[in-house]
């Protein structure tokens, strides 16, 4: 059946390009039904690039070996669950899942507007075919899945570490959120070429990106999560660059969202929003470029991968051809409003603004310093972790602090004295926190003091922007406090959605700082029947197993776990000896965790090396308040969604204003 | 506006001073012979290696990932080994070189999988 | 092999009946022009714009008050400027409107 995958494939080249010329040759001449050929173009498109990921998938399932990317990526003995993950465990599945994402969202996109701003859809259909174009040309003629070959006995096998429900949904779940940038930065770009700068694609695009953004934070903090009980460092993110990859986008998207509220209330911010909106996309894309080309490990490897140099030709087009749009279109995007006051609600939009681009920018600048400066004097020079969590420090911990200033100034301008009174709780309730930990002996770190008070500072006011909100409501319609909550939400989506997502960051930061600035750790070699303690725990090394599986042999250490005398339990760390093929077996360490659930704490056991003698090499960590980076995955969706419920009152409002505006003039 | 350049400027001026001063040469084992301080080292392991990454330390030797020259550093090695260390995989590992002997940073050891350009880091910082 | 280029082929011709779709529905359409945007539908479009933006200001700036974000000193000096705006806008749209 690869012939049907590649014919699919091909077809979809085709409407691709279909899509993208004729697309705009409609939208230059004014042709209606030109346009709607070319928008069905993107559909079919969609369709055929199911065809082809069928095929695929087909393929892994029944274990057809004659497919060379199958036989490199599964093997028959593989659960069926990971035969299927095991498409996008390698590049040319990986660029086929893109494509099929992209072109899903692509006809979602023009079939939701299909009726709406006809003028600034005819133009998005070009832009979204000219990006599929790119990665569909990728997939016939660079990197195709269907090459066939004489069928070996079994395949290769899909590597153990990406054997893990986490390593199944991570990778959809972060091409959800880079591919659908794509559809925001469209919809500027067809604002751009035909000339409706006014607030329509912001409207038409906000849901997008919030979508975008969420898959692509969940899908960082699943990966996140497998680093930590997967990988067994101890740690959850390393500053990887393919991890870093990700994290750009989500900042520049972050900004993104927030920039988009001044161009709303202020009209301010027009040509902002277009570059914020085409970094993150091109963002997007040097993303899947650094993840897939493998420059990150040396300009060299780079010229010996057979992609890396298209990508690196595709991000130069989209920097190059938004620059120009932008540039083109600057008249039409000069804005009268200005700022009123450095102290006010969009000034505070803007420092976040600035924060989070400075924040993004300096990661890029770490990410690509070693290619640089291997192009440039010939010798690469790698920044490691002290660079970065020196930024996060300090564009990261302001960036914190104002989620919390922020909801408590009004729009426009606030008086000082006004701000005291406003003030006052959240920071009395941030000093009182401050000082009962540096009492509690939380001064053992300076950045992780000063988060929490931050984290306080932002809680409580947060709580009190939740309580006044509820207190006004029920002033007016006399509800009881759970009903005029619920409307109070209900009736402000957005913002009290936003509350929550910032409620998750701040989580989020508590379980950052907790698991790296509170910290303690312990190791060393155990014979059977000795302990380690740490931090109130003892940890007993009572033996090892042996057990045989169809795929592994497991080692297991036997531990027994007592925190001040408590009895809590045995825990089992150990390694997995995965039979592949080749001549050495692929361990894999398999750590053991004991969670509190109570105090979010975790001890996390980290077999080192097993000796001969039975004696077993432990490194013990002791991680305070870690889960809350994982409550707050939970947090920040149920925030995300609540932002991005459907708000009818809101569409009837913009179709009023459209309508004032003049009913769609038919041309004759 | 005012506001935006300023934080720009600040960017860039923090950019240089952190770049300046927390950098760390990447070279390959071939290169090594010229450099002094801490540098990371990039290549392939080479050989069976020997000794206790817990005790006295791990012993081994790294010659470029690619490309003809042949030289081979031996390295030594304390601190927590990852999953994928084995002979032939790529590797990075920072410290110095000291008599003839790269004498590695306890901790930093990182390999490198080729196949998927994923670093998978053995510990904590 | 032969079923996957059938298959394929039956791919293409869905795909190309899908294109040509809009041309097969409308042989001989009233209107093949797309809607224009007029300079003036485009002043309005703003002005209704900036409009919507004043008002919602002044209804936030109402709630502010109310729940107490706002002091009675900021808002009695905010809330002229902000009436005097969204009245403006009102004007202005009344009279690119009256014109049409």
């Amino acid at each position: 059946m690869a012939e049907l995958g590649r014919a699919a494939l091909l077809v979809t080249l085709g409407l691709c390009l279909y899509a993208c010329v004729v697309g705009s040759v409609a939208a230059l001449t004014r042709r209606r039904r030109l346009a709607l050929s070319a928008r069905n173009a993107l559909i079919a498109a969609f369709a055929s690039t199911a065809v082809a990921a069928g095929v695929l998938a087909a393929g892994f399932l029944r274990s057809d070996f004659s497919f060379v990317y199958v036989a490199e990526h599964s093997s028959r003995s593989l659960a069926g669950l990971y035969k299927l993950s095991a498409v996008w465990g390698g590049q040319e599945g990986s660029l086929l899942l893109w494509l099929l994402i992209l072109t899903g969202y692509a006809a979602l996109a023009v079939w939701v507007n299909r009726n709406r701003t006809r003028d600034l859809v005819v133009w998005v259909t070009p832009v979204l075919g000219g990006i599929a174009v790119g990665f569909s040309f990728l997939l016939v003629v660079v990197a195709t899945p269907f090459a066939t070959q004489v069928a070996p006995a079994d395949g290769s096998g899909l590597n153990p570490s990406l054997q893990n429900p986490y390593m199944t949904a991570h990778p959809p779940f972060l091409y959800l959120g880079y591919v659908g940038l794509a559809v925001p930065f469209a919809f500027a770009m067809g604002a751009l070429l035909s000339g409706r700068t006014d607030e329509r694609w912001i409207v038409a695009t906000r849901r997008w990106t919030l979508i975008a953004w969420t898959a692509l934070g969940i899908g960082q903090l699943l990966g996140s999560h497998w680093a930590y009980v997967e990988v067994g460092w101890g740690g959850f993110y390393a500053w990887d660059p393919v991890e870093n990859a990700a994290l750009m986008p989500f900042l520049a998207a972050t900004a993104f969202l927030h920039s988009v509220m001044i161009q709303e209330k202020r009209g301010m911010l027009k040509v902002w929003n277009v570059v914020l909106v085409s970094l993150a996309f091109c963002l997007s894309i040097f993303g899947t470029f650094l993840t897939r080309s493998g420059v990150v490990n040396s300009i060299h490897s780079f010229a010996q991968s057979d992609i890396g140099a298209w990508f690196l030709a595709f991000i130069v087009i989209a920097v190059v051809f938004s620059t120009v749009m932008i540039i083109w279109r600057l008249p039409l995007l000069r804005t009268t409003t200005r700022l009123e006051s450095l102290v006010s609600r969009e000034a505070v939009f803007l420092y976040n603004n600035l924060l989070l681009v400075a924040l993004c920018l300096t990661i890029l600048w770490g990410v690509a310093w070693p290619i640089l400066s291997e192009a440039v004097r010939g010798d690469s020079v790698v920044v490691g972790r002290p660079y970065f969590d020196f930024f996060l420090r300090i564009f990261g911990l302001p960036l914190l602090l104002l989620m919390g200033v922020g909801p408590l100034i009004a729009w426009r301008r606030a008086s000082l004295r006004g701000l005291g009174r406003t003030f006052f709780w959240p920071a009395a309730v941030a000093v009182v926190t401050g000082v009962v930990l540096l009492l509690l002996g939380a001064g053992s770190s300076v950045p992780g003091l000063i988060a929490y008070t931050f984290s306080a500072f932002v809680l409580a006011a947060i709580g009190l922007e939740f309580v006044r909100g509820t207190r006004a409501r029920r002033a007016l319609s006399h509800e009881s406090w759970p009903v005029a909550l619920g409307s109070l939400v209900g009736r402000n989506r957005r913002r009290y959605g936003g509350y929550t997502v910032h409620v998750a960051i701040v989580l989020f930061a508590i379980g950052v700082a907790g698991a790296s600035a509170y910290d303690s750790v312990v190791e060393g070699r155990l014979t059977k029947g000795e302990a380690l303690t740490v931090s109130g725990y003892t940890v007993r090394y009572q033996g090892l197993t042996e057990t045989q599986t169809d795929h592994a042999t497991e080692v297991r250490a036997l531990l027994r776990v007592s925190r001040n005398g408590k009895d809590l339990g045995g825990l089992e760390a150990g390694k997995n000896a995965y039979r592949i093929a080749g001549p050495d077996p692929q361990v894999s360490s398999e750590v053991g965790i004991r969670t509190n659930y109570l105090t979010g704490e975790d001890l996390f056991v980290i077999p080192g090396t097993v000796y001969e003698d039975g004696s077993v090499y432990f490194r013990i960590f002791v991680k305070p308040l870690v889960n809350l980076l994982w409550l707050a995955g939970i947090v920040f969706l149920f925030g995300s969604i609540i932002a991005l419920w459907p708000d009818a009152r809101e569409q009837r409002r913009l179709a009023v204003r459209y309508d004032e505006a003049g009913s769609p003039v038919r041309g004759r | 506006m005012i506001a935006l350049s300023i934080a720009a400027v600040l960017a860039v001026f923090l950019l240089y001073t952190s770049i300046a001063g927390g950098g760390t040469p990447s070279v390959k084992p071939s290169e090594l012979a010229g450099h002094q301080g801490n540098v990371s080292l990039v290549g392939q392991v080479i050989g069976r290696p020997v000794g206790d990454a817990n005790e006295e330390g791990l012993r081994f030797r790294l010659r470029d990932v690619k490309g003809a020259a042949r030289t081979a550093v031996p390295v030594v090695y304390r601190g927590s080994v990852p999953d994928l260390f084995a002979p032939g995989r790529d590797l990075v590992v920072e410290g110095e070189l000291r008599n003839g002997v790269f004498v590695a940073t306890p901790g930093t050891m990182v390999t490198k999988c080729p196949s998927k350009y994923t670093a998978i880091k053995p510990s904590a910082p | 092999m032969n079923a996957a280029i059938v298959l394929g082929a039956v791919l293409g011709a869905l795909c190309v009946v899908l294109v040509a779709l809009p041309f097969l529905r409308e042989p001989d359409p009233v209107s093949d022009e797309i809607e224009k945007m007029t300079p003036e539908r485009q002043r309005r479009l703003a002005l209704a714009e900036e409009r919507d933006r004043a008002l919602a200001a002044l209804k936030e700036l109402e709630a502010d008050h109310r729940n107490g974000r706002v002091n009675d000193e900021d808002y009695r000096a905010s809330i002229g400027p902000l009436r005097r705006e969204a009245a403006g806008a009102l004007r202005a749209l009344d009279g690119e409107v009256g014109q049409a």
